[in-house]
């Protein structure tokens, strides 16, 4: 008897069950209403990435992911003026091999070749409403300029009419319930990117008004949103990736030359092993001078000018390729002021936060997602491009969830982040 | 000679072994299994030479023989951490660890006796892509030992015995490695073989009226592979940072073990018994992968396990229906080594509640056909393998039965 009923029991044990179950998380909106979601922005917003706006940068903008994320709590559409390839306009970069002028062969970002689709260069206004009003470019006074389609191909592309509409009013022609806003970036990074020759800073008291009145018309309807901070340009590698003094002297003829040659500057001197390199400065006697510590050198610098043509040595760098002391302490301050500002209007009009800054100043010495190390140096770090300014894949999935986990906490919301490695890094050949 | 016998049991079965604490197997003999795994203090069968050498020259037999298997189903189940809704599981390949043990009373005081067992393994498998891969992918890991024993019975009540140890490891696990070509991501394959010798050491005292106290040793062993294969996959351009064939040094330690246990025949029908187990984990500190050839991407990699000693509690009982059907029954409770800030996926072991159930039938006076079934529940946890940051909810089930003989005369 009792073996029979021990030889039923032993398969339906075996049966029984067979997988562990653990409860699901239950996503919920909390306080918020996502049923209509819109995100207004510049080349970040957009998707923008290695250095051109394209049809898979855009699919892997944060607020693509974070769409599909608030999918779980209520969003049905969110609908972006996507290119018709992978080339946008053109500028696309991707990782290959490239022949300096030396012939040395080695591997770094070379344009993507190929010809883009036309299709990218007509306008797309009646596949929309897009929900993804992030227009590359687009400085914070941009976003409320009526015509701004005339001058932005990025914004004439999708405006609704080019030569009178506005990214905000085209994005409160939506009655959006739930905004994203990162804006500002571009106001410091065009004084940044130019080396202080190009665009002046965006005053922060302009920068304050006409945040105010963004947010005043996102707000104005009740909806809520999340804002972000600007990152400082100590945690972008367009603006670290190149040492101010990666001259590196080895052979004392050499050093003998180049002394011989600047002995009426008594400013500038070599001496064996790593040099600051010589730079034009109008301030400076001769209207040169080399770089000190603290001071950077831009990602578009060309380094064949370096290799090959003695830039930084036999004749000073360019203005307009690398940030003084002076310069980046302006940007510091204009950093400071604007994230100022930013957080005071998320406090007043009760904003979830995304505090990008923090986040990036942390990742320069690795955050670790999905068990996976993360840092801001340039192609290998894993968070930016391959433009050394704009995201990769996986940077816009941390940057989704800092906005999500931001919302959550400001409005008792639980939506699930996602898993930042299910999205590509950089892609090598 | 002893290569040949090695690879002759690595054709006959196919091992990948797994769960109990850590990478340690309990699995070592289908009537211990059906009494929720204690054995110190049991003197039945050759089995006695591996789970307490110190009880073989008790056995009540001349001569005694017995081998079986079972067959490990284990299934882990992972929750990410934070508001997430990703779930992965694992999809195991089923581990079969077993045993082979013969002795024979030389002199009625003098035993000796070979066990051949597989005391640690872990055979994992998390799902394709999971969002572990770079920590751990799949790892098949496993120990055959072999021991050679001699035990002595010193009077009616107290016998000692040793045996010599060799465990033979190998190795076979792959991560994905965070470089992403056009078509797949990079990884990385680690494979190699390795020996080393231990001994294992008990005594065992019988009142000779039902009550029998054991007390056994077994001793770490070191398993360090000086030049296991690492084969590395990755995109072309990056061919020179990781040489496709290189070679790493990798040590995992099979740690100690000191048990007790005491067993009473309560009348002819019915014997209950209880053990303790303390394993030496803590032995586990540091998972270290020494590459040969270092270059700027691919540095040598020290990862912390911090493994805690642990304290296993078993109990059961055995009771005879009539002399043909013995039933069984037991269960044991077994506390994760795994520090909770370093709880890696690739041995993702729970705090487990077992559950067992058991028979033997003898069909004939001196063979005996003996059937185990095992049930264990890894109790869920909220865990993180903190220097990776990679935490979740980790759950497991595993159903384990098992088919042995023994004949003893």
């Amino acid at each position: 008897m009792k073996i029979r009923t021990l030889l039923l029991i032993l398969p339906a044990l075996l049966l029984w069950a067979c997988e562990p179950e653990i409860d699901q998380f239950e996503p919920s909106a909390g306080e918020a209403d996502f049923s209509v979601f819109v995100s207004v922005g510049n080349s970040l917003t957009a998707g923008f990435a290695d250095g051109e706006l394209y049809r898979y940068s855009q699919e892997n903008s944060f607020p693509n992911i974070m769409a599909r994320q608030l999918g779980y709590v209520g969003n049905e559409i969110f609908r972006q003026p996507l290119m018709k390839d992978d080339l946008g306009f053109g500028n696309r970069l991707v990782l290959g091999m490239a022949e300096d002028c030396q012939g040395n062969e080695s591997l770094g970002p070379v344009p993507a070749g190929g010809t883009p689709d036309p299709g990218n260069f007509e306008s797309i206004a009646e596949d929309g409403p897009f929900h993804n009003l992030g227009v590359p470019g687009a400085k914070t006074s941009h976003l409320l300029a009526a015509g701004y389609g005339v001058l932005n191909p990025y914004y004439g592309r999708f405006a609704t009419n080019p030569s009178t509409s506005s990214v905000i009013g085209q994005t409160m022609a939506l009655d959006p319930s739930f905004f994203t806003l990162w804006i500002g970036n571009n106001d410091i990074l065009g004084f940044a990117m130019g080396g202080g020759e190009g665009e002046p800073i965006t005053p922060p008291e302009d920068f304050q008004n006409y945040y105010g009145l963004l947010l005043s018309q996102l707000t104005a309807n009740g909806a809520r949103g999340a804002v972000a901070n600007i990152p400082d340009i100590a945690s972008i590698p367009f603006f670290n990736t190149f040492p101010y003094n990666a001259l590196v002297l080895t052979s004392q003829p050499l050093i003998d030359m180049l002394n011989e040659a600047y002995n009426e500057l008594d400013h500038i001197s070599f001496s064996f092993g790593p040099n600051g390199f010589v730079v034009s400065d109008p301030g400076a006697p001769g209207g040169m001078r080399q770089l000190v510590a603290g001071e950077k050198l831009l990602l578009s610098l060309p380094m064949d000018k370096i290799r090959c043509e003695g830039w930084g040595s036999q004749a000073p760098i360019p203005a307009e390729y690398y940030l003084s002391l002076g310069q980046l302490s302006q940007i510091e301050d204009a950093v400071e002021s604007y994230n100022a500002i930013i957080a005071q209007y998320a406090k007043d009009l009760d904003l979830a936060l995304a505090d990008a800054n923090t986040m990036l100043k942390n990742a320069k010495t690795g955050i670790y997602f999905d068990g996976l190390e993360f840092n801001t140096a340039f192609v290998t770090g894993g968070v930016f491009s391959l433009d050394g300014v704009h995201l990769s894949p996986r940077g816009n999935a941390i940057v989704a969830n800092l906005f999500l986990e931001a919302i959550n906490e400001q409005y008792n919301a639980s939506i699930p982040l996602v898993s930042v490695t299910k999205f590509d890094g950089i892609i090598f050949p | 000679m002893k290569k040949i016998f090695f690879i002759v049991f690595l054709v006959l079965m196919a091992v990948n072994t797994s769960f109990a604490g850590g990478y340690q197997v309990g699995l070592h003999g289908q009537k211990q299994i059906g009494m929720g795994l204690i054995g110190t203090s049991l003197t039945m069968d050759a089995s006695a030479g591996f789970y307490n050498p110190g009880g073989l020259a008790m056995m009540p037999y001349q001569f005694s023989f017995l081998g079986g298997a079972s067959a490990i189903n284990g299934f882990t189940k992972f929750q990410m951490q934070g508001p997430s809704l990703y779930q992965a599981d694992t999809d195991n390949p089923m581990g079969t660890p077993f045993y082979f043990y013969g002795a024979g009373m030389v002199t009625n005081r003098l035993a000796v006796g070979l066990a051949v067992n597989t005391p640690f393994g872990n055979s994992l498998a998390w799902e394709d892509n999971w969002a572990g891969r770079y920590l751990i992918e799949d790892i098949t890991m496993m120990a055959i030992t072999f021991q050679p024993t001699v035990s002595y019975r010193i009077n009616d009540f107290l016998s000692f015995g040793a045996g010599l140890v060799y465990a033979f490891g190998s190795v076979n696990m792959n991560r994905a490695l965070p470089v992403q070509g056009p078509e797949s991501e990079g990884n990385i394959n680690i494979s190699g073989e390795t020996g080393n010798f231990g001994f294992n050491a008990g005594v065992m005292y019988s009142d000779r009226e039902g009550l029998n106290i054991g007390l056994s040793y077994r001793s770490l062993i070191n398993m360090e592979m000086d030049e296991a294969d690492a084969l590395f996959s990755v995109p072309q351009s990056l061919s020179t940072s990781f040489p496709a064939e290189n070679k790493v040094a990798v040590t995992l330690p099979l740690p100690a073990n000191l048990d007790f246990g005491i067993s009473y025949q309560v009348n002819r029908e019915l014997m209950i018994g209880m053990a303790l187990n303390y394993v030496f984990w803590s032995e586990y500190d540091t998972l270290g992968f020494d590459f040969l050839n270092n270059t700027a991407s691919l540095q040598d990699s020290y990862s912390p396990r911090e493994y805690v000693n642990t304290l296993i509690f078993r109990v059961g009982g055995q009771y005879m229906v009539n002399p043909v059907l013995y039933l069984r029954a037991g269960a044991y409770f077994d506390p994760s080594p795994v520090n909770d800030n370093y709880f890696s996926p690739e041995t993702p072991s729970l705090d487990n509640l077992a559950f067992t159930t058991g028979l033997s039938f003898l069909p004939m006076e001196n063979l005996s056909i003996d059937l185990s079934f095992l049930f264990i529940m890894g109790l869920e946890k909220e865990v993180t393998y903190a220097p990776d940051n990679f935490g979740g909810t980790y759950k497991s089930r595993v159903y384990i039965p098992g088919l042995g003989v023994s004949y003893n005369f």
